[in-house]
């Protein structure tokens, strides 16, 4: 996975029950550069994006996504 | 295929009611329902259960025929649909097939949830079980945070606005503070709307339904067999339940929900009805853009154009099309389980003029479209007075 374009995004305040202590965190749907597939992940800390960015793919927890902006 | 109705009604009122059990909140509306349609519990041929998520809320199993035999129903198939928040708009289609279809003359259709004996988190977790557990929910998406990815884009795609998305709580707060068995009966002004808590954004707390205790009850039966149970049968006109993938991701444009773009198409076909001929809906306003969104899907306004619609206050009491006279799953409550059935509760009253202060001078032809998760299923009915 390399990057892809932010499709949709929101910055969540109200966590469900396991992630309480890492909110707020952005979570975002990205269309894939490589198959225009869209993929759901996470923006890792403190990188914040909008419809529209690029952003190039971080790292993998637990089998979610995280990415970093492009533009940093 | 035979002609179906709606033959009775039972609600309970929709709120955070600690003194009631799932079971009691079930038994009150089966037997108002009951009661409504001067209807015996040996007269039930069919009993269907609609429930989201009764194991996890109170750790009860094997629900329907745990409710039904409270009421003293025995004897007869006793089945749970499960499909989301729209579990009883799952039920209630199935038993206006079995209906149509001559397998059954009479059903009772139970909705019920539990929600409020749990935590806040706790209820953000068991309802994110309608996502995708593999991608999304394991990502950390709450129902509030998938419906503010579609508000994001939806703003995105055609302009629309938070003051767009503040109205319809405006609105459904002002027609909930009307309706005496609503969770909430406080009028909101566009002001607070604008300024809510933060909860997944652009949407605040006030973009957001309530979480309630409740539950609803439908008697469904034959044309032929309305006369010995009511004098103001209302007319199954058109339904139709389709799904589509559960993941949001999954979905080509998230801005529409394409189940109930079919749903609403087939049901529209049934009925022999086009979109202008709804005189006023009940729709599944989990979140204010889902109600925009439901306006587009529905044909009521052109795709992108159902924040200036709300804005412009054509869905409200005494707008062109009223959407959520009861106050909507925003302002009535949303015990998800119940949430269909209580749909279909609120357009009969409103068809057979027992609305009381939210009465609309026309009301011969509704339309009630309930959604599950977000849209992998969508359940579309039109109702019409004989």
């Amino acid at each position: 996975m390399s990057g892809g374009v932010i499709y949709t995004e929101t910055l969540v305040h109200s966590a469900p029950e396991q992630f309480v202590g890492e909110a707020p965190y952005q979570l975002v749907i990205v269309t894939l550069d490589s198959s225009g597939r869209k993929i759901t992940g996470r923006m890792s800390p403190p990188d914040r994006v909008s419809i529209g960015d690029h952003v190039d793919f971080d790292h993998d927890r637990n089998g979610t996504p995280y990415f970093r902006s492009s533009a940093a | 295929m035979r002609s179906v109705v709606i033959a009775g009604i039972g609600k309970t009122s929709f709120g955070a009611l600690a003194d009631r059990d799932l079971r009691s909140l079930a038994v009150e509306a089966g037997q108002k329902c009951l009661e409504n349609a001067h209807a015996l519990p040996s007269q039930v041929e069919a009993f269907y259960l609609g429930n989201f998520a009764g194991p996890s809320f109170v750790g009860q199993n094997h629900l329907a025929p745990y409710v039904a035999g409270a009421m003293g129903i025995t004897g007869i198939p006793a089945t749970r649909f499960e499909a989301a928040c729209a579990s009883s708009g799952a039920a209630f289609y199935q038993a206006v097939m079995a209906v149509a279809a001559g397998i059954h003359d009479v059903v009772l259709v139970v909705g019920v949830e539990k929600m409020t004996s749990q935590t806040t988190p706790k209820v953000a977790e068991i309802l994110a079980g309608a996502g995708d557990s593999t991608g999304e929910v394991k990502a950390g998406a709450t129902f509030p945070a998938l419906f503010a990815m579609i508000a994001k884009r939806h703003m995105y795609q055609y302009g629309t606005t938070r003051e767009m998305l503040a109205a319809v709580a405006v609105k459904n707060h002002s027609n909930g503070a009307k309706n005496p068995q609503a969770h909430m009966r406080k009028v909101i002004t566009m002001e607070q709307a604008l300024n809510g808590k933060p909860i997944a954004e652009p949407l605040t707390v006030f973009d957001c339904s309530l979480v309630s205790d409740g539950a609803a009850a439908v008697l469904v039966t034959t044309a032929e067999r309305a006369e010995e149970f009511t004098s103001k049968p209302i007319r199954v006109l058109g339904v139709s339940q389709i799904s589509d993938h559960v993941a949001l991701e999954s979905k080509p444009d998230i801005t529409r929900f394409d189940a109930v773009v079919t749903a609403a198409k087939k049901a529209y076909t049934m009925a022999g009805l086009e979109p202008q001929h709804i005189d006023f809906a009940e729709v599944h306003d989990c979140f204010t853009i889902a109600e925009i969104v439901a306006t587009e899907d529905l044909g009521f306004v052109n795709k992108g154009a159902g924040g200036r619609y709300a804005l412009d206050g054509k869905t409200a009491l005494t707008g062109e099309k009223p959407v959520n006279t009861s106050g909507g799953l925003k302002a009535k409550g949303h015990p998800v389980g119940a949430t269909g059935v209580g749909q279909i509760c609120d357009l009969v009253m409103q068809m057979r003029g027992e609305a009381g202060e939210r009465q609309l001078d026309r009301a011969r032809t509704g339309l009630a479209q309930n959604l599950g998760g977000s849209g992998a299923t969508a359940v579309v009915t039109i109702l019409g007075v004989q």
